[in-house]
């Protein structure tokens, strides 16, 4: 499989400008869908295991969008770069929510990313990119949340890009 | 009608009954630690060294990461040993990309292999070595 510089410069803006859509944008992404499932937002692990913190675990766990006809989707990722879907969707654990995105079937794996939201189906669709607004909340503004978080920067100023001390990129 | 569908399974789920639990098994899997999302949805070369970087950042941002075992089947982990955080958790970033055998449930749902890993039972750190071949990806050096 190639990853062509153009491809994934298409992917990131895509990224980037995915917060002002009406509607799902396409990623051309094999086995996706552009869906708006109604879904109820729960936290996983507890649908799984029945252990089950207050309000699917505030945050700190992953969730999920379980349909009226049973399907349990994994929230894999919002409309923020590089960031998940737990952010968007932990104001409505237990609630409906109609969540506009990409449902991808892969066989490998089916994962869902949430692109926009909404509570009724009358509301006009709001971009899941709460996760931008609390990150620039907590720490304040940064062109790229990713280089700048505390967790990332303790991560990669320990072992490098590469995860090996020692190892870094050809000049 | 649509509205005591909506009111029913709103009321079944917070009571925990919508959700048939599913049979569990233990296993063990040995594998890479990888982004789900970057790796399900090939949008780039998501293993090893070339990619440890965005994978941190993922996993930062919170999206689940995964164990791609050497038969290529992925494991959503939901779970590591005492910590049930399996949003942006400390732990996991750490061992991002890194080879590793655990023991843990799996839980089959919907397309989906969820591991609660009870266990890491041995950690090779990273292993895969892909920046020859790729660089740093994505954004490169």
């Amino acid at each position: 499989m190639k990853y062509s510089l153009t491809a994934m410069i298409a992917v990131f803006a895509a990224m980037s400008t995915a917060s002002v859509a009406n509607a799902a944008d396409g990623w051309g992404i094999e086995n996706e869908q552009i869906v708006e499932i109604e879904a109820t937002v729960v936290d996983i692990a507890c649908s799984l295991t029945k252990d089950c913190p207050p309000n699917c675990g505030d945050g700190k766990r992953q969730l999920g969008l379980l349909t009226a006809d049973g399907k349990l989707r994994v929230a894999t990722k919002g409309a923020s770069i590089f960031a998940g879907a737990a952010r968007e969707l932990i104001p409505y654990c237990g609630k409906i929510v109609f969540a506009d995105g990409l449902l991808i079937e892969n066989p490998a794996m089916t994962i869902f990313m949430v692109q926009n939201l909404r509570i009724s189906k009358s509301e006009k669709l709001q971009p899941a990119t709460a996760f931008d607004t609390e990150w620039a909340k907590a720490n304040g503004k940064a062109d790229e949340w990713y280089r700048s978080d505390p967790a990332v920067k303790q991560v990669i100023e320990a072992d490098g890009v590469f995860g090996i001390k020692g190892l870094a990129p050809k000049p | 009608m649509a509205k005591f569908a909506k009111l029913g399974l709103l009321t079944s789920v917070l009571l925990g009954s919508a959700m048939p639990t599913v049979a569990a098994e233990r296993i063990q899997v040995t594998g890479e630690i990888v982004d789900t999302w970057c790796s399900i949805t090939g949008i780039m070369f998501a293993y090893g060294t070339a990619h440890h970087q965005c994978a941190v950042w993922c996993a930062a941002g919170g999206i689940p990461v995964s164990i791609k075992s050497a038969d290529g089947t992925f494991y959503m982990v939901l779970k590591i040993e005492d910590d049930a955080t399996s949003v942006a958790n400390p732990t996991i970033l750490k061992v991002q990309t890194h080879n590793v055998t655990v023991d843990g449930e799996l839980h089959k749902r919907d397309g989906v292999n969820y591991l609660f890993v009870s266990k890491v039972a041995d950690d090779k750190g990273i292993v895969n070595m892909t920046h020859d071949d790729y660089g740093v990806v994505p954004f490169g050096n």
